[in-house]
């Protein structure tokens, strides 16, 4: 069951947060390598993919650009389904935009569970931090206990006008799906393998734990 | 209920995509010519001289690209001289071609011969009309000439964008007879002293001409009475009744109960059209606040819902139209008379009200008109989706197509061009777009069948390649529409609620 060498991994990871945080901007330039001041506002959804290699495995990212008005949540559902992972934005210029993120959390927990029960990965992105600090995020030490509470595997300062810890903001998110990934197949008994589980993704693989 | 879990988190997984796609993410309209839809039942190979015809100058490029969308405009829509009312569509489409081929000759427009007359149609008059290459200049050029708009403040060189109305007054070719005709039977129909609004409505489902859009525009949305003596005052009355509005309402925007639904429409209008040059000036942006602000605490049942601001632009630029002689897309609107530009953004506002009068349940709680719709599409839709096979779900991206009718798929000028047929239609905003919707998707069908994978096909349906779209093939969705229009019409379980 572990003789192929080359894995491949797909991964629907969602980005949402409030209207005008940057959503968009982020994926644009974690995809496409550029920034545009006006990207037109998100309606419904927006789908990009990204590859990339990690540890001689080929990781696919299907990026889902969420629309951020809050008329739009009933759909969200629709939307979650089956994603491993999940950036919430929000904009350090924009207090409002901070207080939604638990909100914003809430809402992606309780639709969206992955199939050990157990929520998925979540980052937190503070944007637009080239656009001054704001008090918050100057408290480290106060952010990462918001994480702990709201039970966010990480966060960041981004920006991405400036390129600034997208990248490591992704990576992180990737590691934290493998290892949840990891986490389901060691909890899935043997027997009960399903039929549709294509042979390279079933069993367990070690090079999983070595990113972890 | 975890092993139900299991099973559906796997079943995705096994779906690994084959090949690596270009990634188009979130970039509206869509620009990559390497989707270019070739016209109009693909015949043509897609990656042809793509690079074999640049331009060596702006110049150079310009001059071939002079007025593209204004040659055939009229003519276009030959198709549709007995549309809306009439019955039977075949018989409408038969007459038409039969009468075209006398008009214009050599320019045969009939659904089967369309092939051929795009061959043609590259020395029309002397001047290059759509022909696949200068479509696929544009194509490929716009991607350099749009990076270079912001190092480039005046009069910044976009053509492809820049080409917002459907119709230029200046460097148009000299209008046929039978345009001529036409134009001077809308002209009779608006100088009576009343308007005949079903007469003009019939002969608005083939398209307005350009002179006389604005004014017929206000009529068919209802802004305008049909009795020509008593327009003056409606107009009089009704813009004093918005900047009352404006007076009264307007400076609430910072109030606690206000300031949420303003920094909405705030964050939103420098990202409505950014590509284009006119809606980057500021007193163009504070009047789509005023509009957008007013209209959404005057309905608060749906309040400022994001897409709403898209459907200002048609109005404001058809309305700004009467004013401009040059490209709309570059006018300086400050330079008009302050009551000039009142007039425009009152206007603006009351028949973009109308519009969202007839589909306000699109924008509610739930949106559940939007719902109704892209379900009604769903049973529309016979077979071009194989979303079995790739689980693309019509929510994904039809949402999207009903929230904003479209105007993020086609060039505004194509939109234009649409809402002409919307006003046209008892319920065109309503009713019919759904089965343009329909007629859209089906367009794309033979790109859609071609995906091998979920990726692509969901990249493909949010990025469609209309670039270099305009009256023509407006024209041939709105014949497909109004098809799958009657041929629903008596099935009761499509769409009947």
């Amino acid at each position: 069951m572990q003789n192929n060498h080359h894995k491949e991994h797909l991964y629907k990871i969602l980005v949402i947060g409030d209207l005008g945080v940057g959503k968009t901007s982020i994926i644009k330039r974690y995809v496409h390598h550029n920034f545009s001041p006006n990207y037109r506002a998100t309606i419904g959804v927006d789908f990009a993919l990204k590859v990339l290699n990690w540890d001689q495995e080929t990781v696919r990212l299907q990026l889902w650009d969420i629309a951020g008005q809050e008329r739009f949540g009933n759909m969200t559902r629709v939307y979650y389904r089956e994603a491993m992972g999940a950036f919430i934005v929000f904009d350090v210029t924009r207090p409002a935009s901070f207080e939604a993120v638990t909100k914003w959390k809430e809402d992606l927990d309780s639709k969206l569970t992955l199939a050990n029960g157990k929520h998925v990965a979540t980052v937190l992105l503070a944007n637009k931090c080239d656009q001054g600090r704001d008090v918050l995020t100057n408290n480290g030490i106060k952010m990462e206990q918001f994480c702990q509470e709201n039970g966010f595997v990480g966060w960041y300062e981004t920006s991405a006008k400036e390129n600034i810890n997208i990248d490591e903001a992704a990576n992180c998110l990737v590691k934290h799906i493998m290892a949840s990934e990891n986490d389901m197949l060691q909890s899935e008994v043997p027997d009960t393998v399903t039929p549709q589980l294509e042979k390279d993704k079933g069993g367990t693989c070690s090079s999983c734990f070595r990113s972890q | 209920m975890a092993a139900d879990n299991r099973i559906n988190f796997w079943r995705r997984n096994p779906k690994v995509p084959g090949s690596v796609q270009p990634v188009y993410g979130a970039q509206h309209p869509p620009l990559d010519p390497r989707f270019r839809r070739t016209y109009p039942k693909d015949t043509k190979p897609k990656f042809n001289n793509l690079k074999s015809k640049k331009a060596s100058t702006f110049h150079e490029f310009a001059r071939s690209t002079n007025d593209a969308w204004d040659i055939d405009d009229e003519e276009d829509e030959d198709f549709f001289l007995t549309p809306g009312p009439a019955p039977s569509l075949s018989s409408g489409l038969h007459s038409a071609s039969t009468h075209n081929q006398v008009t214009t000759g050599h320019k045969v427009h009939n659904l089967q011969d369309v092939q051929e007359e795009e061959r043609d149609c590259e020395h029309v008059n002397g001047k290059v009309v759509k022909s696949s290459s200068e479509t696929l200049l544009n194509s490929s050029s716009v991607r350099s000439t749009l990076k270079k708009q912001q190092s480039l403040p005046v009069r910044p060189i976009i053509p492809l964008v820049a080409r917002i109305s459907d119709q230029n007054a200046s460097g148009a070719p000299p209008m046929t007879v039978r345009e001529k005709s036409r134009l001077d039977k809308f002209k009779q129909l608006l100088a009576s002293a009343n308007t005949d609004l079903e007469e003009l409505r019939k002969h608005s489902w083939s398209g307005i001409p350009r002179e006389v859009r604005p004014i017929t525009w206000r009529l068919l949305s209802g802004y305008l009475p049909a009795n020509k003596e008593r327009r003056e005052l409606v107009l009089k009355r009704k813009r004093e009744e918005y900047f009352g509005f404006i007076e009264q309402y307007y400076h609430s925007r910072t109030d606690e109960h206000y300031k949420d639904t303003y920094r909405q429409i705030h964050i939103d209008i420098p990202r409505t059209n950014p590509l284009i040059p006119l809606f980057q000036q500021p007193v163009v942006q504070e009047v789509f606040e005023r509009i957008l602000f007013i209209w959404a605490i005057r309905h608060p049942a749906s309040g400022y819902v994001q897409g709403i601001n898209d459907l200002v632009t048609p109005f404001f630029v058809v309305f700004l139209s009467e004013f401009v002689t040059e490209d709309v897309e570059n006018f300086d609107v400050a330079a008009l008379p302050l009551d000039t530009q009142r007039n425009i953004e009152a206007d603006s506002f009351w028949c973009m009200s109308k519009l969202l009068d007839g589909i306000q349940d699109n924008y509610t709680f739930a949106q559940p008109g939007i719902q109704n719709k892209v379900k009604a599409l769903e049973e529309l839709d016979a077979g071009t989706l194989h979303h079995h096979k790739y689980e693309v779900e019509y929510l994904q991206f039809a949402f999207r197509w009903m929230n904003n009718l479209l105007m993020r798929e086609l060039p505004l000028r194509c939109t234009i061009r649409l809402w002409d047929t919307y006003q046209a239609e008892a319920e065109g905003f309503s009713h019919f777009h759904l089965y343009v919707c329909a007629a859209f998707l089906t367009e794309w069908r033979k790109e859609i069948l071609s995906m091998v994978d979920f990726q692509g096909l969901l990249m493909l349906l949010q990025n469609l390649p209309t670039i270099h779209w305009g009256n023509e093939e407006v024209g041939l969705l709105l014949a497909e529409a109004y098809r799958l229009k009657y041929m629903f019409a008596d099935a009761p379980s499509h769409y009947k609620r």
